[in-house]
């Protein structure tokens, strides 16, 4: 089976990465496929070393609690092989090297070489050395043997991937049987008035907020709408269903604004 | 009731870090806390249907989760009030025995982190001298640390005053030993009726068995 046949069964397959034509989202703009990485990896490019200024003023400094909350609920083990994708600046890998030990194995992976360089440099200033590596690859073609990995996480990364359907049969792939997928992501608040809210501060404070910490407004204004053309807790769940993930749940976080979608290899 | 994970997980997240940075300021606890790595106590707190998982890591370290699926040493289920009084009791052991809080699993484990939790003997001296220097530091470090053994000192004779007031000044409560001795009579009598209740039964069945026959 070709790579081209794939995407287009992709398409059929899935309400939520079906686009017209050969295009997917960059936020509220349609580009073509090939390009969603380059101008994904533009933005990370700009950001990356202040990404975690960046996540805290999007956030308020919550991003901290949801990764605290989604560590739980990964119930990782000393001696255990965990990925997390998209891992940016290393916050949660270091949470996992504490976790599985001298035993265990903790992989920082990131399509993103310079937020991989911050995440690594980062790591070892810290100390977290000798069961962290870093990988460089793509969350939709992982180079990982099949059912060689325990538990996987990716935090607020799955909406920038180009095709989410691949990624998490990808993931699938690799898991253990047994093992656990935790997304975490930016979701559809589940009330009226704290969505409105949240829409107002993201379009119009935020990529003012991002202009004057990173002159770069652009940037935060691309997170903002990509948080947007995410699809929501249900639509998600589905997806991860369609890649044969099973006991599939999520849990809503501040208000919905943010979600855990928790899945199995059976 | 549904409660926010982000809210608990503030709740927790800054407990915890008051508890690992006080343990990190009592080297004398170190090694009994070394006895204890691997002990999760799960607290359930029914009146407000949370679970408060507290882990003991290998590393001198108190985690606290809403969320944990491995093996739990000891389960403590009660209200907020009853599972606070067990938190900050002197005898937690008689606080099992007498409360309505429910365990499951091995005390033993629960009590000595309870014991070793709330009698943390806190170095005061490096912090300040962090901030003043080590000569202020080291002088403000000796006063504090007679203030908390004055303050706790005062706790415990005001406390011990007071029970005299109200046992023997006042005559408002009975004594200790004559409460106790009530208890038993009351468990005794309890038992008593509960036996004899079974032998009525018994009999009873006997009764309508001859009849039948």
């Amino acid at each position: 089976m070709t790579q081209s046949t794939d995407i287009d069964q992709d398409n059929i397959s899935s309400g939520e990465d079906s686009h017209r034509g050969d295009t997917t989202d960059f936020g509220f703009t349609e580009v073509p496929r090939e390009d969603k990485a380059r101008l994904v990896r533009g933005v990370f490019d700009s950001v990356a070393s202040r990404y975690d200024l960046m996540n805290d003023l999007m956030s308020g400094g919550i991003h901290r609690l949801w990764k605290r909350f989604t560590i739980e609920l990964s119930a990782v083990r000393a001696g255990q092989r965990v990925l997390d994708i998209a891992g940016g600046t290393g916050d949660l890998a270091a949470r996992f090297s504490d976790l599985v030990g001298p035993e265990g194995q903790v992989i920082l992976a990131d399509i993103n070489a310079a937020m991989l360089r911050v995440g690594r440099d980062r790591l070892i200033d810290r100390g977290k050395v000798g069961n962290i590596e870093v990988v460089q690859c793509d969350a939709q073609h992982l180079p990982f043997a099949d059912d060689s990995i325990d538990c996987i996480t990716i935090d607020f990364g799955l909406r920038n991937v180009t095709d989410k359907n691949r990624a998490l049969r990808s993931m699938y792939r690799v898991l253990k049987p047994g093992g656990r997928l935790l997304v975490l992501e930016f979701s559809k608040p589940t009330n009226t008035l704290l969505e409105q809210v949240y829409d107002t501060y993201s379009f119009k404070i935020l990529p003012r907020i991002g202009q004057l910490v990173a002159q770069d407004a652009d940037s935060y204004r691309y997170l903002a709408e990509s948080i947007r053309k995410h699809p929501d807790q249900d639509t998600l769940l589905g997806m991860m269903e369609d890649a044969e993930f099973a006991d599939c749940q999520y849990h809503n976080m501040t208000g919905g604004i943010v979600a855990v979608h928790r899945g199995v290899k059976a | 009731m549904q409660h926010d994970p982000a809210i608990i997980a503030a709740l927790l997240a800054a407990a915890e870090s008051g508890i690992n940075r006080a343990l990190a300021l009592a080297p004398t606890a170190a090694s009994d806390f070394d006895a204890l790595a691997g002990t999760v106590v799960a607290l359930e707190i029914t009146s407000l249907e949370i679970t408060v998982y507290t882990a003991v890591t290998a590393t001198r370290a108190v985690r606290l989760m809403s969320h944990f699926e491995g093996h739990v040493t000891t389960q403590v289920s009660g209200s907020l009030e009853d599972l606070f009084a067990l938190i900050v009791s002197d005898d937690p052991a008689a606080l099992l025995i007498n409360s309505p809080i429910e365990v499951h699993g091995n005390t033993a484990p629960l009590i000595a982190l309870q014991q070793l939790l709330t009698s943390l003997e806190i170095n005061w001296q490096q912090p300040l001298a962090d901030i003043f220097g080590d000569v202020l530091g080291h002088q403000m470090a000796l006063h504090l640390s007679a203030g908390i053994n004055w303050g706790r000192e005062a706790a415990t004779s005001l406390r011990r005053q007071l029970s005299e007031y109200l046992l023997e000044e006042g005559r408002l409560t009975p004594p200790e030993t004559e409460l106790e001795d009530f208890f038993e009579g009351v468990q005794s009598l309890k038992l008593q009726a509960e036996r004899l209740d079974s032998r009525i039964a018994r009999l009873a069945r006997r009764i309508s068995q001859r009849g039948a026959g």
